[in-house]
């Protein structure tokens, strides 16, 4: 699977209005601060953002063996603008639902779209949460709709990313992985 | 409090419920909900529907949030009812572009049940 479609969408998005000239304007600002970006820390405070504030849940880093179910739910947000890439959440089958369980106050014994537009949400906020901890990022880069894919032994390939965050989180007894992954800062 | 009559606009129906149930949660009961999942369907409820508060998402596909408000102002529709946008664009300038595109109201994603009460009772309490 390719980021092109959803870096595509928000590259449109980041362009509308006023943001493309900001873009410009501010190119220099955002390279000069990709250390800021890059800090592992906004990762984890947005996670624990999101979780808190929409699903009353704490979750926390785990270095430990992540799920191996084999059905597996991603979500993938793309940025668009001064940084591009994209926000992806992956998560098992059972961790999936228990957090649309969580945002829904709903039961679920499969995940169906109501568990994949959840999920879908979820990335979305983590995408937005941790853009808006850089000021100048969370101006000038937009955000891609949620694409959601579910199946089994499907890999996510990035081309010589620039940078790229990977952390896994532990929620009640499941895991989930965030990953930020940026192709290019402008 | 009087029966208040909400539209509710956003791509995600998980995310429309959420709302919903924030918007009972601060107190706005008894609460009649419409949804729509784009700007272009939100619209098309407001020519048949009579409602006292709108929250809508920004980033949707079809028509996003700014042109929904944009065509609510130019087809004069809704007048003077409240316009809350709940999303995760949280800069100065995405607030400024709501604000000019006739929305009162601003709140970021991911947000708190009591946060969606401070933001959206003064407005209904002020129509």
């Amino acid at each position: 699977m390719l980021l092109n479609g959803v870096r595509k969408a928000a590259i449109a998005t980041s362009r509308g209005g006023s943001g493309y000239e900001m873009e410009r304007t501010m190119a220099i600002s955002l390279r000069e601060s990709v250390q800021q970006v890059s800090d592992p820390r906004n990762l984890d405070a947005s996670v624990e953002e999101v979780f808190q504030m929409m699903l009353g849940v704490n979750c926390r880093r785990d270095p430990g063996p992540q799920s191996t179910e084999p059905e597996s739910v991603t979500a993938v947000v793309g940025f668009g603008g001064l940084l591009s890439g994209a926000c992806v959440f992956n998560s098992g089958r059972e961790a999936a639902i228990r957090i649309a369980a969580h945002l829904t106050g709903m039961e679920f014994d499969e995940v169906d779209d109501t568990v994949k537009d959840g999920i879908g949400e979820i990335c979305n906020m983590l995408a937005g949460a941790w853009k808006g901890k850089v000021p100048n990022l969370a101006a000038n880069c937009g955000l891609s709709v949620p694409a959601v894919i579910t199946g089994s032994d499907y890999k996510l390939h990035v081309q010589a990313p620039e940078f790229q965050l990977h952390h896994a989180y532990r929620f009640e007894d499941t895991s989930f992985e965030v990953t930020i992954v940026c192709d290019g800062i402008q | 409090m009087s029966e208040i009559r909400a539209l509710i606009v956003d791509d995600s129906s998980v995310m429309r419920k959420i709302v919903e149930r924030s918007l009972r949660q601060a107190g706005l009961d008894p609460l009649v909900v419409y949804e729509a999942g784009s700007g272009t369907d939100g619209l098309e409820v407001l020519k048949s529907k009579q409602v006292d508060l709108i929250l809508s998402d920004i980033n949707m596909p079809s028509m996003d949030g700014l042109e929904f408000l944009r065509q609510i102002r130019a087809q004069n529709l809704a007048p003077g009812v409240p316009v809350v946008m709940i999303t995760t664009e949280s800069s100065e300038e995405h607030v400024k572009q709501a604000i000019l595109s006739g929305a009162q109201g601003y709140i970021r994603k991911p947000f708190t049940a009591e946060q969606v009460k401070e933001r959206v009772l003064p407005l209904v309490n002020a129509a």
